[in-house]
């Protein structure tokens, strides 16, 4: 399995793969001249001098044994730029008097653009029959090294939206208690709309004065902020990778917004550029991403690395997926926090 | 025979009694003797003044059943709402969400927390014995008011504003503090009911949203009492939403109730009133036409209800309204139909 950049034969199997996303990928709607405009921007961008307004990435996971592609995740170089990006900020009021001996906390919701210009981990989405081995940190993470790599791309705040929680059928208790309010549509609709670019429309109709959390039925106040069950993993990664909630959510399910400076993430920060080797990978190495340095045709795999070596050892079938010469140098970062490359020049290794 | 007439220490006990039997959620109206023995030295002082605007005129006036000798109702008239404490209201507010493009046009209430009727005269403490609620002696004790911001007509606002009181359950708790006002004050009703009315007004800014509040987040329950004037306020109602008073705008930050607004100048008591030529009557006319009749400035302010037979500038009045009046032939008397015209103003 391989994580490569978007190609224009790509766009049936990306159609497929959103049709089977359901309610809550609000970056990868069902919607084939949406998706073609995404594929197109995103060779555009790798086309283009380094500027985050125009950087929109889109990356598939494939199988190379099939050609089948399985996955697919996205990088925005700064969110907003073609309408305002809104959140709600959970926020704090207190009013008290000190006559009364009265001290009232009270949580509120506010319509934000704080977050507007952000770079955006988005439209992650991995085919159900897929998520085995590893495949969807391979995925998610294969990002991190694209942002190391070419960070003039981005904004040096990076943000990942988390999907809120939603019923089977598609229901955001958040939206009920919340949304329903302002305007009669079905969070499902409204989350297509917003998929097709029509946010800002939405926002519109949202309220723009502070929401006092307590005016809100417990089943609303009780998921700002959380993550749908199926987006725990993912939000647990991105956490270990160093992306922390920052009180900003979702207007529509309230999906907790992640944040954290670019070169702050841990697979930024920890990744390193080697030479190749070809060879037989080490028995006893830990497990990395490895990807090749190509901005138009980015590719990266997992492959086991003897953290004591200062090169990369690759057979050469994994050259020719990630498209390599010999004598080309890789950035590559371990697969997981708890390891590290180099233990001897970087002692201090994360116990696991 | 009933008269409305200025409040006297010597009312204090029939004021206590009327307030203890008051309900919940009539602020100006505390049973505390104290409070009460202050308000009716107010009382006493704003009727002896000669204030010049703008003032803080807290007025008091008792319903008196001469023939018994006895206070059945009292009501109160403030020249200023909000004159030393600021006087909070819920403005109620449409705003407009809209987009052309998703084919939406919402039009969402909210009420935002404002001081508009700040300064605006206040009609308020209306309470009659439960005895006299359905004869023409409540409207007599709330419309004498009226009368006597006509006579002093400069010693008040181009406002008169009252607050009716809301909705309440059974056990006297209030659906709509238990949406709003618990959320701020973390109080029961009936503490912050009893606070305010000893405390005043100001921690209400202190505790109270900044933001407006969005109507469609409240319990149904709340939206349902929301500008509802309650079982005991629809006599008070009734007889002011007779004298035009507007109810749409502003509601009770505490209970939700409706506070009715007119335009001084507007009210039909005050706007129909005519000056006429006090005289007795000696025998019954053959037309009688049924009057609120007041004499008097300040504290000699008399008011009563009664038949009157019109010849030109002259009213001919029975001779014990005439004695209650405490007129003398040759004096000038105020009048006004007791049945207002129909939407004359």
């Amino acid at each position: 399995m391989y994580v490569r950049s978007i190609t224009a034969a790509d766009l049936p199997a990306l159609l497929s793969l959103a049709r089977s996303t359901g309610v809550g990928v609000t970056s990868l709607p069902a919607n084939e001249a949406r998706l073609a405009a995404r594929i197109e921007a995103s060779l555009a961008a790798s086309r283009r001098p380094a500027q985050p307004a125009a950087s929109s990435f889109v990356f598939v996971l494939e199988d190379e044994t099939t050609g089948q592609v399985v996955g697919i995740c996205g990088l925005e170089g700064s969110i907003g730029e073609q309408e305002p990006w809104y959140n709600y900020r959970v926020g704090l009021s207190v009013r008290a008097s000190r006559e009364l001996n009265i001290c009232r906390k009270l949580n509120t919701l506010f319509l934000t653009n704080d977050l507007d210009g952000a770079a955006e981990l988005c439209s992650l989405f991995l085919h159900p029959d897929w998520r085995i081995d590893g495949n969807g940190s391979l995925l998610s993470k294969s990002r991190f090294l694209f942002l190391a790599e070419f960070p003039a791309f981005f904004h040096s705040r990076v943000i990942a939206e988390m999907r809120g929680v939603s019923d089977a059928e598609g229901r955001s208790p958040f939206w009920e208690g919340l949304g329903r309010h302002f305007f009669s549509m079905e969070f499902s609709h409204a989350d297509y709309l917003t998929g097709l670019g029509h946010k800002s429309f939405i926002a519109e109709l949202m309220p723009q004065h502070v929401v006092y959390v307590d005016f809100l039925p417990p089943e609303a106040r009780a998921v700002i902020g959380q993550v749908h069950e199926a987006t725990r993993p993912a939000r647990a990664m991105l956490e270990a990778e160093g992306l922390r909630y920052g009180g900003y959510v979702d207007i529509f399910d309230a999906g907790p917004t992640l944040e954290c400076e670019l070169l702050q993430i841990r697979a930024v920060r920890d990744s390193q550029i080697l030479p190749i080797v070809l060879g037989s990978p080490p028995v006893d190495g830990i497990p990395c991403l490895v990807a090749n340095r190509h901005l138009s045709d980015f590719r990266v795999c997992v492959t086991p690395v003897a953290p004591d070596r200062h090169h990369v050892t690759l057979t050469p079938s994994q050259c020719d997926t990630l498209n390599l010469q010999a004598g080309d140098t890789v950035r590559v970062v371990p697969l997981s926090p708890r390891h590290r490359l180099n233990a001897r020049v970087h002692s201090m290794e994360t116990p696991s | 025979m009933f008269l409305i007439r200025p409040i006297a220490q010597a009312d204090l006990p029939a004021m206590e009694a009327l307030a203890a039997a008051s309900p919940i959620g009539m602020t100006s109206l505390p049973a505390d003797r104290a409070t009460l023995r202050a308000r009716i030295e107010a009382s006493e002082q704003a009727f002896a003044a000669t204030p010049t605007l703008p003032h803080d005129g807290q007025y008091w006036f008792v319903l008196e059943d001469l023939t018994q000798h006895q206070v059945v109702g009292m009501s109160g008239l403030k020249s200023a709402a909000g004159f030393q404490t600021p006087f909070y209201s819920f403005r109620n507010e449409m705003l407009i969400h809209a987009s052309a493009e998703m084919g939406v046009n919402n039009r969402i209430h909210a009420l935002s927390l404002c001081h508009d009727l700040s300064g605006a005269s206040l009609l308020h403490g209306f309470y009659l014995h439960p005895e006299y609620a359905r004869t023409p002696l409540a409207d007599l004790l709330s419309r004498a008011r009226l009368l006597f911001i006509a006579a002093h007509r400069p010693h008040f606002a181009d406002t008169v504003i009252s607050e009716m009181i809301g909705v309440t359950r059974t056990d006297g708790t209030s659906p709509f503090w238990d949406a709003v006002g618990r959320v701020f004050f973390g109080l029961d009703y009936a503490e912050a009911e009893r606070i305010c009315g000893v405390h005043g007004h100001k921690f209400i800014a202190e505790l109270m949203p900044q933001h407006p509040l969005y109507v469609p987040l409240l319990s149904a329950e709340a939206q349902a009492s929301l500008g509802q004037a309650g079982e005991a306020a629809q006599l008070a109602y009734r007889i002011l939403k007779d004298e035009g008073f507007e109810s749409e705008n502003y509601i009770d930050i505490f209970d939700g109730g409706p506070t009715l607004h007119a335009k001084t100048a507007h009210i039909p008591s005050i706007a129909h009133r005519e000056s006429y030529t006090l005289s007795a009557r000696a025998a019954p006319a053959a037309q009688p036409d049924n009057y609120l009749l007041a004499h008097g400035e300040s504290a000699d302010f008399r008011c009563v209800l009664g038949t009157a037979d019109r010849d030109a500038d002259t009213l001919h009045v029975e001779p014990d309204l005439f004695a209650a009046l405490r007129g003398r032939a040759g004096d000038p008397v105020w009048a006004v139909p007791f049945n207002l015209p129909k939407g004359a103003i």
